[in-house]
């Protein structure tokens, strides 16, 4: 197959009358064609090529029922260039995502998966999570005797798996490429989105089209807000997001282990601590790696940013070890941390069985931070109009939902658009794209808010609140059935 | 014995008022888009029980819509993949203004022949189909349809008789109506009307309601017509009935059995093959 021949980068035969009008297929579904406008005329304009957007252009053509329909990309960035090979010895990125199960049969049923670089994924099957201030603890783990009979989703009980964001992407890419007649527009820019107009026996009102920086039109039929947490979809569109800051930073960073963990390279454990400034995460990658995503407060983050990169790492190795006193002590000195480190940890003795293995190295220039928040749209769909992935939410990342969050979308969209192909319907029609709204709003509302309320509810040092939700950890460690439930949402099980 | 028009006056100027509202996917005329989606999974589900003689697996449909309104069927019958044409008919102007300026903004619909609109009753239709160009042997179709239009038909016996003639051999006449029921009475009159105010007040007559089985029983009598009725008017298969009812905050659902015999709890489909 001609990669080059199904790519049309940028260039697209306007239609400017009758006689040069292309030939509408003999066994056409749904594409549409406009002898007289001035616009290329899209069933699915989809702006952003991130997991998001191009999963749900992949499920869109993936389906006998919709791969017929007519469908754009724009995405700024070079997406021919992401998909080229990359080094599997390469040290691992730091930008990694937790992927639910649901999350991956939802790319083998689309036929991704496969292109996935299984070698840099790690599946892992216990997560440890514990009160930073009082021990409470929590541990989820499918084959653990304390769970009983109960049966995990898949035979090989994971939990999740961490996968680099661009080993997704490119995977994703690489699915949607595969197919024929995609049109992709990358790298390329919106400039504009304005409605369209009442002409002489078409009319566009209700159309929108959209003007790339090198002066292009689309006309979209459906057009999809793929486009980020600023989405400028969602902007023409005059949709409301609502939320708020929450003066924390994700601080991130690719780590070396002393080993493949505790439980070795076939079990592997990721570890989350509830500190009041917010939540450290250690997950596992292949082989001694780990990801890290503490979330603290801006002044932490500058400051473990500027670290060196042996006090940073013993400033992990520490609050995964040390009591918020000490370390906020910690976090006041602008090096020497490793032995100060060394010296208090001799101090303690913590069960080390229960806590990550050591931190040895930080991979450099692998440190970076970004402000946490949450958004969320008042609704997802308007006329001719959805949004998927970070466009319609933004959450905090100490579940790890976010891109599932977006996987979900889309395949909640695709549903919704097979839907409304089955039974005639105009895709951009309120009703069609309503299914989707329903499907996704309420649920994502739901997990904005749990995850929100566990922020605030983890940021108390001391006071009441403490032993309340420390019994209430403990409570849940020791009820199989809630925790099942609890683990099953999780995994994104509907 | 044949009555000179279908029309009733009263319900069309009903209609009329209704017009503008037809589109607005919040408005009045919710509960009827929140339908569609069953008028063509029923359409199906008739069409899988008799696979098509005579008919290459290719061969697209015509379909005629008798009373289209604003065009709620008519447009997704147009866009489905294995339709050639829909023709669809209203008797009242303003409704079908409205249906033709929605069809618009859809470029599919406007491809020659994919989707037209008559402005006429069933008896001026083959008049119309005649000025239109329409040849004899094309005025018939395999897919005749008549949602939520027999409720509100002064002489329900004669207007389904001058639709019969429509439906190919082997095609099928599908509609839709409510059944003559307390029930039926209570939800669709009392609770939809007055109280709920879900459809305008004035939208339905219970007296005009028509059963399933007077229907079923309708069309076996066809059968002891005389050869020349039989030619024009057709022998027609058993029946297909499915009863459906709404439900506010889920929408249409399937209910019953559609068994023989049924009374019927309120609105119900029915569709028929001519054989």
């Amino acid at each position: 197959m001609h990669r080059s021949s199904l790519l049309r980068l940028g260039r697209i035969t306007k239609v400017w009358s009758r006689s040069q009008a292309p030939r509408i297929e003999s066994c056409r579904g749904y594409a549409t064609e406009s002898s007289q406008s001035h616009h290329d005329l899209y069933d699915v304009v989809c702006v952003g090529g991130g997991p998001a957007g191009l999963s749900l252009l992949a499920g869109l053509r993936a389906s006998p029922v919709t791969s017929r329909l007519k469908v754009a990309l724009i995405e700024g960035q070079d997406i021919q260039s992401s998909q080229a090979k990359f080094d599997i010895s390469a040290p691992f990125s730091n930008r990694c995502s937790s992927l639910t199960p649901t999350s991956v049969s939802h790319l083998k049923e689309i036929g991704a998966w496969s292109s996935v670089e299984e070698k840099r994924v790690q599946p892992y099957q216990e997560m440890q999570v514990w009160d930073g201030v009082s021990g409470a603890s929590i541990n989820f783990d499918w084959a653990s005797p304390a769970q009983g009979i109960i049966q995990p989703p898949d035979s090989t009980g994971t939990i999740a798996y961490m996968i680099e964001n661009n080993n997704l992407t490119r995977a994703l890419s690489q699915r949607l490429t595969s197919f024929e007649d995609i049109t992709l527009f990358s790298p390329a820019r919106v400039d504009s989105i304005n409605l369209g107009e009442d002409l002489h026996d078409f009319n566009m009102q209700s159309w929108p089209i959209v003007t790339l920086n090198s002066g292009q039109k689309l006309a979209a039929r459906l057009l999809i807000g793929a486009d980020g947490a600023n989405s400028p979809v969602r902007n023409f569109a005059g949709m409301v997001s609502r939320g708020w800051d929450y003066n924390r930073h994700g601080v991130v960073a690719t780590l070396a282990m002393n080993d493949a963990g505790w439980g070795g390279e076939e079990h592997k454990i990721a570890y989350q601590r509830f500190l009041p400034t917010g939540p450290i995460a250690l997950l596992p990658l292949p082989g001694n790696a780990a990801s890290l995503v503490w979330s603290t407060t801006p002044e932490r983050a500058t400051r473990l940013k500027g670290l060196k990169a042996e006090d940073f790492v013993a400033m992990v190795n520490a609050a995964f070890r040390l009591d918020p006193v000490e370390l906020t002590y910690l976090h006041s000195l602008e090096e020497g941390q490793v032995k100060e480190v060394n010296w208090r940890e001799s101090q303690h003795s913590a069960d080390e069985m229960r806590i990550p293995k050591r931190v040895t190295a930080v991979q450099p220039g692998t440190v970076a931070n970004f402000p946490l928040k949450m958004r969320h749209a008042d609704t997802y769909t308007g006329e001719r109009v959805a949004l998927i992935g970070d466009a319609a939410h933004t959450i905090h990342p100490l579940a790890g939902q976010g891109l599932n969050q977006g996987q979900g979308d889309a395949a909640s969209l695709v549903r919704a658009i097979k839907a409304a192909v089955e039974h005639g319907a105009d895709i951009g029609s309120q009703e069609a794209l309503d299914a989707y709204n329903r499907d996704r709003w309420a649920a994502n509302n739901l997990l904005l808010g749990v995850v929100d309320k566990l922020h605030k509810l983890y940021q108390f040092e001391s006071g009441p609140i403490v032993p309340l939700r420390s019994f209430g950890l403990s409570a849940v460690n020791r009820l199989p059935a809630l925790k099942k439930f609890l683990m099953k949402s999780a995994t994104g099980a509907a | 014995s044949t009555k000179s028009s279908s029309v009733d006056e009263s319900e069309i100027s009903h209609f009329n008022a209704l017009a503008a509202s037809w589109w607005d996917p919040n408005g009045s005329s919710r509960i009827l888009h929140a339908m569609n989606p069953i008028r063509q999974d029923f359409i199906k589900r008739c069409r899988s029980l008799y696979p098509p003689p005579g008919y290459s697996h290719q061969s697209k449909l015509h379909y005629l819509d008798i009373g289209c309104g604003g065009g709620i069927f008519a447009e997704s019958a147009a866009r489905l993949r294995d339709t050639a044409s829909v023709t669809a008919i209203d008797p009242s102007p303003e409704v079908l203004a409205v249906a033709k300026q929605h069809a618009r903004r859809d470029p599919l619909l406007l491809e020659p022949g994919r989707l037209t609109y008559l402005n006429t009753s069933i008896e001026g239709l083959a008049e119309t189909l005649e000025a239109q160009g329409v040849v004899q042997q094309d005025r018939q179709y395999d897919i005749v349809t008549l949602f939520e239009v027999l409720e509100h038909v002064a002489y329900p016996s004669s207007f389904l008789e001058k639709m019969l003639p429509y439906v190919k051999p082997g095609g099928w006449l599908v509609l839709s109506t409510i059944s003559r029921t307390w029930p039926a009475w209570f939800v669709t009159k009392f609770m939809a009307e007055e109280v709920l105010k879900m459809v305008p007040r004035g939208t339905h007559e219970w007296e005009k309601y028509v059963k399933p089985d007077e229907l079923r029983q309708w069309f076996r009598k066809l059968d002891g017509q005389g050869e020349e009725e039989l030619g024009r008017l057709g022998r027609w298969s058993e029946p297909v009935v499915m009863e459906v009812m709404y439900v506010p905050g889920l929408g249409w659902r399937e209910v019953g059995g559609g068994g023989k015999g049924i009374e019927g709890l309120g609105n119900y489909f029915f569709g028929v093959r001519r054989e």
